[in-house]
């Protein structure tokens, strides 16, 4: 069943990249319908909850296994999926994309289905190749080369730090079953745990690694309402709730996951309010709200950060659509070329401030309940956990207004249609928007077999659709919205990054290599001088006597050789003597033995 | 007294064949002679098979002439599948020839006094198998009535008859002092006589075997016979009869004399001198039936170290009668690969692995074999040999051996570099001669593989 839903895009994939070209105008509609097949699948195996037990390695015993979290997800990737390829479509895409794109949801679907590091690190490591491949997906080009050149050297180098966690669990819990790491021995649990940490926290794009976000944006937008809603950057909160037990075992995971996420949403959502180009806001706004369900693991409210997953997922994929349906009809993505984009495009419009009120926390739309399950856990663990969430939602709040009056504010007149094919996705993901708050309450939570389900504080949900509302009021009726240049730059994380580990990378491996070359490859030259040197000495000196010595013997054995020649004379008499002779020795031998 | 002459089967079977090829022969027209072939080979045959049975049956003395032991036994089969051997290689050459039933019932004759002298328990035994294996061998040497034949039968001839007197007189003496000739007589007789008769003695009996055997003071005729007679023959005179020689040395040496004498020095001497003579005086040979001549002599030195442990290890025996099967193979197949390509000078060997591989792998493998190389019949025979002169306590023998060994791969070599080399003339090598050096190669091979199942049985 399983091998069945993740098995499916991935051959379905491989085989459009595969045949490339020669699908011709099939591709788009065999990926739907793959995309399809596999939402029933995920659907079918949500409800029958199936687990298949086999050892990747052998002695290594690991498998596949679907339970509450990981059916939501599927389920959630799968229609994500679908919406995304139905709106692609109809936007000119070839065979490769979809390929990739089906490769891509493919692993995603094995790392969500995953019970031992193995296979997870497999699809890990699938998704973030294929990331790479969509990031880069206009290759002729030089800067979306570069830009995902930057996302994929960013998120693998996190994700070393889920090769050490498999190192550490084999020598901490003899064992590779995640469940089984909460169990491990210390120093190998605290090990472990810092290792998953690591490369989830890069995975989500959370700080200090959330710079490569903005640059996969250079990405068609199908592409980033894919990366960045139901796969990619929630796998690495996924795995954070996954990880749960471990985090809480180890004692100061969860808080540092915790405040990470905290944090992550309240600067991000500073750099969101600061930016001026769509896609770069979504992107930032995508940062701070998977630091909801960072905060959310951390805080140990897996129900609440799993909600604020899917619901988000919803969302923002909605969003980035909208953002693409009218970066493709009007050309530009920028904020103030965008007045009007929403009377123009009515349903686009609709569908946006949907998304955008829901983002926005506004009750009773979906984000409002999932994030406040979130914060009501965050504020059982810390009241400052809960001020800080506060205010990162009053930011959200602020950068959704923003965006969402940039796109109603006036009138136009200009730009191409958008195609009925890529509206249908736009409507389904609206009303999800709306309506998936539902999953954010304790019924449905247990239902749906999630633990760690919290009681949502009525009095904090109050506060905090409040909070929403005032603040969408401030924005509309505010002159400006400060823009600081730390927040336009996303906190000049790529240039520290540049800075502090490129650069000095760099001149570490040019110092090495000036090492090679004159120290190790100069040993070696040294080496080399020095055996013709030594043979020449050896050549003067020992050879000379060697030589006559084997000289020697040679010219010996042919004096003897000559000598031993000398009794055949042919001459019968004188073999008569000298036999004769011999005799008479022998005698004397024989004599002399003995006898 | 044992007078049954059912235990000396093996050789009546190639004395009948003999004498019915013989007659036949008067009365076949020549171009049907090669029926006489047929007749000695089928009692070479029957030979061999009554031979292999003889082998299983215990130990026995025979008319109080022949001893019938494992000594004995291998003597014959050696004999008697190296006969086989060269009158393969002797049909050939001798086909429609005058004389050619005459060539074969000397061959069996000469071979029948091989035989004989390895299994004698009699010195007057061992003079009449001398003779018996000699003058047949004579009549070979000269059977092409060419010059070369002629001067090396005549060679052949004078030193045998020399060296056969010789030996004459040291039976002589050593039935004057050891009062008798039957070996058990002597070995009781002999422990009291005086010294410098029996050495004597023993010197001038040696003085014939070690002719027969090919080694010093007896080598003289081997390079002038091995290069002037026929080749086939030069193969038959150069094997068959040393096996039976160096098998009545053995017997001899460790029978007849009385233990704690000084047979082991006397011959270790004799072995280091022949097997150091040979090799040095094969370094410089361009004709390959000379190098071949003096490798049989360096190789007769090599056979003389076990004969000298005689009675001092029972690894002795062993090692002589593995060797002596050995050698006569691997000889065998040597001049085999000679007589195919018909040509002497080293030169003409050039190029012999491409124009024929069978043939060229096989003298290749007979070389390597001569050097000692593993996994042929002699590297195991040698093994043997070096342990029997190490367990004899005769350690500096054992190193002559290894250096003389070491020394001889330099003129091996020179034989086989050149037929790896680009063929410069056409080499049309005959494929009787052909057949036979590959089987000896193959046989080769196989009895040093099979060591193990041919030391035990």
């Amino acid at each position: 069943m399983i091998a069945a839903l993740a098995g499916t895009p991935l051959l379905a994939g491989a085989l459009l990249l595969l045949a490339g070209r020669r699908t011709g105008r099939a591709a788009p509609a065999l990926g739907v319908l793959v995309a399809a097949a596999v939402l029933a699948l995920a659907v079918a195996a949500a409800v029958t909850r199936p687990a298949t037990r086999f050892a990747l390695l052998p002695g290594w015993p690991g498998g596949t296994a679907i339970d509450g979290l990981s059916g939501v997800l599927v389920v959630t990737v799968a229609s994500v999926l679908l919406a995304i390829l139905l709106f692609a479509a109809g936007g000119g895409y070839g065979a490769r994309f979809f390929g990739l794109m089906l490769l891509f949801a493919g692993a995603m679907l094995v790392t969500v289905t995953a019970t031992d590091l193995v296979l997870l690190l497999m699809g890990w490591e699938v998704m973030g190749a294929m990331s790479y491949a969509l990031i880069g997906y206009e290759w002729r080009e030089a800067e979306p080369v570069r830009s995902a050149d930057v996302a994929f050297l960013t998120t693998r180098a996190a994700d070393l730090g889920l090769y050490a966690a498999a190192g550490f669990a084999v020598a901490g819990a003899h064992s590779l079953a995640l469940p089984s790491l909460a169990g491990a021995a210390e120093p190998w649990r605290g090990l472990a745990a810092g290792g998953i940490v690591l490369a989830a926290l890069g995975k989500s794009a959370q700080l200090p690694f959330s710079f490569w976000l903005s640059r996969a944006m250079i990405g068609p937008s199908p592409v980033s309402a894919l990366l960045h809603s139901a796969t990619m950057v929630a796998a690495g909160a996924y795995l954070l709730l996954r990880m749960h037990p471990l985090l809480a075992a180890t004692g100061w995971a969860g808080t540092l996951v915790a405040w990470v996420g905290a944090v992550t949403a309240l600067v991000l959502g500073a750099v969101a309010l600061a930016q001026s180009d769509l896609k770069q806001l979504l992107a930032a706004s995508t940062c701070a709200q998977i630091g909801f369900m960072v905060l959310g693991a951390g805080a140990g409210s897996v129900s609440g950060g799993t909600a604020q997953l899917v619901a988000h997922a919803a969302v923002k994929s909605l969003l980035f659509l909208c953002a693409g349906a009218w970066l493709t009809a009007l050309g530009t993505r920028r904020l103030d070329e965008l007045h009007g984009a929403a009377r123009r495009y009515r349903l686009v419009g609709a569908a946006f401030g949907a998304g955008a009120l829901a983002l926005a926390g506004l009750p009773p739309l979906a984000l409002w309940v999932t994030k406040d399950e979130v914060l009501t856990a965050a504020g059982d663990r810390s009241p400052a956990l809960l001020a800080v969430g506060l205010a990162a939602s009053v930011l959200s709040a602020a950068y959704s207004t923003k965006a969402l009056f940039a796109v109603w504010r006036g009138t136009r007149t200009d730009g191409a249609p958008v195609p009925v094919l890529a509206r249908v996705p736009l409507v389904v993901l609206a009303v999800a928007a709306c309506v998936l708050g539902v999953l954010g309450s304790r019924g449905v939570a247990d239902a749906l077999g999630i633990p760690g389900g919290t009681r949502v504080n009525g009095l904090e949900l109050a506060v905090s659709g409040a909070l929403a509302a005032v603040t969408m009021v401030a924005v509309r009726f505010a002159r400006t919205v400060p823009a600081p240049a730390w927040a336009v730059d996303w906190l000049f994380l790529e240039r520290a990054a540049r800075a502090g580990v490129v650069r000095p990378a760099f001149a570490a491996a040019r110092a090495l290599a000036r090492f090679d070359d004159r120290v190790v490859d100069g040993a070696v030259r040294a080496v080399a001088r020095s055996g013709p040197w030594a043979a020449g000495l050896a050549g003067r000196g020992a050879e000379l006597r060697l030589d006559g010595l084997v000289t020697g013997v040679g010219r010996g054995a042919r004096r003897l050789a000559a000598l031993a020649r000398r009794p055949q004379t042919g001459l019968v008499h004188t073999y008569y003597a000298q036999a004769a002779v011999l005799l008479a020795v022998l005698v004397a031998v024989a004599l002399l033995a003995g006898w | 007294m044992n007078e049954n002459p059912a235990d000396v089967a093996p050789e009546l079977c190639v004395l009948i064949a003999a004498v019915l090829g013989l007659v036949n022969g008067l009365f076949l027209p020549r171009t049907r002679q090669w029926r006489v072939a047929v007749i000695c080979a089928a009692g070479l045959v029957a030979g061999l098979a009554v031979a292999a049975v003889d082998a299983t049956r215990p130990d026995l003395v025979v008319f109080d002439a022949f001893f019938v032991d494992p000594i004995t036994h291998v003597t014959r089969i050696t004999v008697l599948g190296a006969t086989l051997l060269v009158l393969a290689l002797a049909a050939g050459p001798v086909r429609d020839h005058p004389r050619e039933s005459e060539h074969y019932v000397l061959i069996l004759l000469s071979a029948l006094g091989a035989m004989m002298l390895g299994a004698s328990s009699d010195l007057l035994v061992v003079v009449a198998a001398y003779l018996l294996a000699s003058i047949p061998a004579y009549a070979l040497a000269g059977f092409g009535k060419d010059a070369h034949g002629t001067e090396a039968a005549l060679k052949y001839y004078l030193m045998g008859a020399f060296l056969g007197v010789v030996m004459l007189a040291g039976v002589t003496l050593l039935y004057g002092v050891g009062r008798g000739t039957a070996y058990g007589t002597l070995r009781a007789g002999l422990a009291d006589a005086p010294s410098a008769a029996v050495s004597a003695g023993v010197v001038a009996l040696l003085a014939g075997l070690l002719f027969k055997a090919g080694a010093v003071p007896g080598q003289f005729w081997v390079p002038d016979v091995t290069e002037g007679s026929p080749p086939a023959v030069a193969a038959f005179v150069t094997t068959v009869p040393k096996i039976g020689a160096f098998a009545a040395l053995l017997r001899f040496g460790s029978e007849a004399l009385p233990p704690g004498g000084g047979w082991p020095a006397l011959v270790a001497v004799i072995s280091a001198i022949t097997m150091t003579l040979g090799n040095l005086a094969a370094f410089g040979q361009d004709n390959v039936r000379r190098l071949l001549a003096y490798s049989t002599v360096s190789q007769a030195g090599y056979l003389l170290v076990p004969v000298a442990m005689a009675g001092r290890t029972d690894l002795a025996r062993t090692a002589l009668l593995f060797y002596v099967a050995a050698y006569a193979v691997t000889n065998l197949g040597a001049f085999a690969a000679v007589l195919a390509t018909g040509r002497d000078d080293l030169a003409a060997y050039t190029g012999l692995l491409r124009a024929s591989p069978p043939l060229g792998i096989a003298l290749v493998v007979c070389l390597l074999g001569f050097v000692g190389t593993p996994p042929t019949a002699v590297f195991v025979g040698k093994v043997l040999m070096f342990g029997a002169a190490i367990d004899g306590r005769y350690a500096w023998l054992a190193a002559v051996a290894a250096i003389n060994t070491v020394a001889s791969v330099f003129y091996y070599l020179r034989w086989i570099v050149p037929l790896f080399r680009r063929p410069d003339g056409a080499l049309r090598p005959a494929r009787a001669a052909s057949a036979v050096a590959v089987a000896a190669a193959l046989f080769s091979l196989a009895l040093g593989i099979g060591a193990g199942v041919a030391l035990t049985a």
